[in-house]
């Protein structure tokens, strides 16, 4: 239409000197919960919500359309396949961009040591001999959930086999089956979106973040997910020197 | 995470689209809409002008649901965030000259006032501005032509 002149220039400017302080986007997002929490009203008439096709434009978008696309199920149409293994479903299929950002904490994880994480959840805490003693230890979702680190290295040990606890999404390949000691498993070779589901009625919404190369497999009634070592030879000698 | 991503930027379009002290309450609004319809949303729009157009809508109904609209041009001229150069004098003029073009783009009539705020302000493409807006291409062009002609003359004048 017209090239930039000076006053397009002058309005820029001037669109940048205007600061609006917003509040910390934190006080923002514990305001919106609690406003979601609350029950939804009639959609207002007149409102429509149906837009223009459009085009993605950069890529920070289209991350973003992973995650909002990972929270919907409606949005998983395209999604071709699903697995559900050890309370976790994989959707293979094109699982678009991966989300970004900086992961949520489970809900309600609490640091903890090893001694106290053992007197807090049901089932059975191993830990593998090839990292020896995590450096950090949580407990999340009232139990459900124990989390160990390492340098570069997470291993959720979870209860809840017979609901969906994780959800993935990713791309062909498939994973790979394998086998960890005796009991069946997934490799996942790549990076892949990973979804949580809290537990319990009332709960808070899924929790959506970007995961390494994981395994996942089951040993007893309880799930395992190690995720970070990238080769599927180290993954298992871990897997497999749970203790 | 999303509220992360575009808190600042759903508050700077509300504030300039005219919610004023409510900016805040039109934001919030703004999320939970979206994300009680991100099932609405569809996997290949753009995430931001489908927020922006959300907040664009609050803002429009709060505002109508008030009878006015905030006077952006006297909060700004309140808040001393203008940025301006360091010489005293200089500074002066360059806060004079803004004040006098930022009250100029607020008398713009209603859309086109929108669209130079959506481009200039939000730095938002034509085509986002007319998702945001929820107008064809064609008339964010129009208006926008429009209301840069009106801006040129009005400040133009002031000047010589």
């Amino acid at each position: 239409m017209n090239s930039p002149d000076d006053l397009e220039a002058e309005l820029l400017e001037l669109g940048e000197a205007l600061d609006f302080p917003a509040p910390p986007p934190a006080d923002v997002a514990r305001a919106v919960r609690a406003r979601l929490e609350r029950p939804a009203p009639d959609p207002r008439p007149g409102v429509r919500w149906r837009l223009p096709r459009w085009r993605w434009v950069t890529a920070g978008v289209a991350i973003l359309v992973a995650v909002l696309v990972g929270l919907t199920p409606q949005g998983q149409a395209a999604v071709a396949h699903i697995l559900r293994f050890a309370g976790v479903e994989i959707h293979v299929g094109e699982p678009g961009p991966l989300p970004s950002g900086a992961p949520s904490p489970l809900p309600s994880e609490t640091r903890v040591t090893l001694d106290r994480a053992r007197e807090m959840v049901k089932f059975p805490i191993l830990v593998p001999a090839q990292l020896g003693q995590p450096g950090d230890v949580r407990v999340s979702d009232g139990g459900r959930v124990v989390s160990m680190f390492w340098p570069g290295v997470r291993l959720d040990t979870y209860d809840g086999l017979l609901e969906v606890v994780w959800r993935k999404d990713l791309g062909e390949p498939w994973p790979e089956q394998v086998r960890i000691s005796s009991a069946p498993g997934w490799w996942i070779a790549g990076p892949h979106g990973l979804t949580y589901f809290p537990s319990g009625a009332g709960a808070s919404r899924p929790l959506v973040r970007r995961a390494e190369p994981t395994l996942i497999w089951q040993r007893s009634k309880v799930g395992y997910r190690l995720e970070g070592p990238s080769d599927l030879d180290r993954a298992r000698k871990i897997a497999e020197s749970l203790r | 995470m999303l509220v992360a991503r575009y808190s600042a930027v759903a508050h700077r379009t509300a504030a300039l689209l005219g919610a004023g002290g409510e900016a805040e309450d039109v934001v919030q609004e703004a999320f939970v809409k979206a994300f009680r319809h991100l099932t609405g949303f569809r996997r290949e729009a753009a995430f931001k002008p489908w927020l922006l157009r959300i907040v664009a809508n609050e803002t429009h109904t709060m505002t109508r649901s008030r009878g006015r609209r905030s006077d952006l041009a006297q909060k700004v001229g309140a808040a001393p965030d203008l940025r301006t150069p360091d010489d005293p004098e200089e500074a002066a003029i360059a806060t004079d000259r803004r004040a006098r073009l930022l009250e100029a783009v607020q008398a713009l009539p209603e859309g086109e006032r929108q669209a130079v705020v959506c481009r200039y302000f939000l730095q938002l493409s034509e085509a986002e501005t007319a998702e945001v807006l929820g107008c064809p291409l064609g008339s964010v062009k129009s208006r926008t032509f429009r209301g840069l002609a009106k801006l040129r003359k009005e400040v133009g004048r002031e000047l010589s």
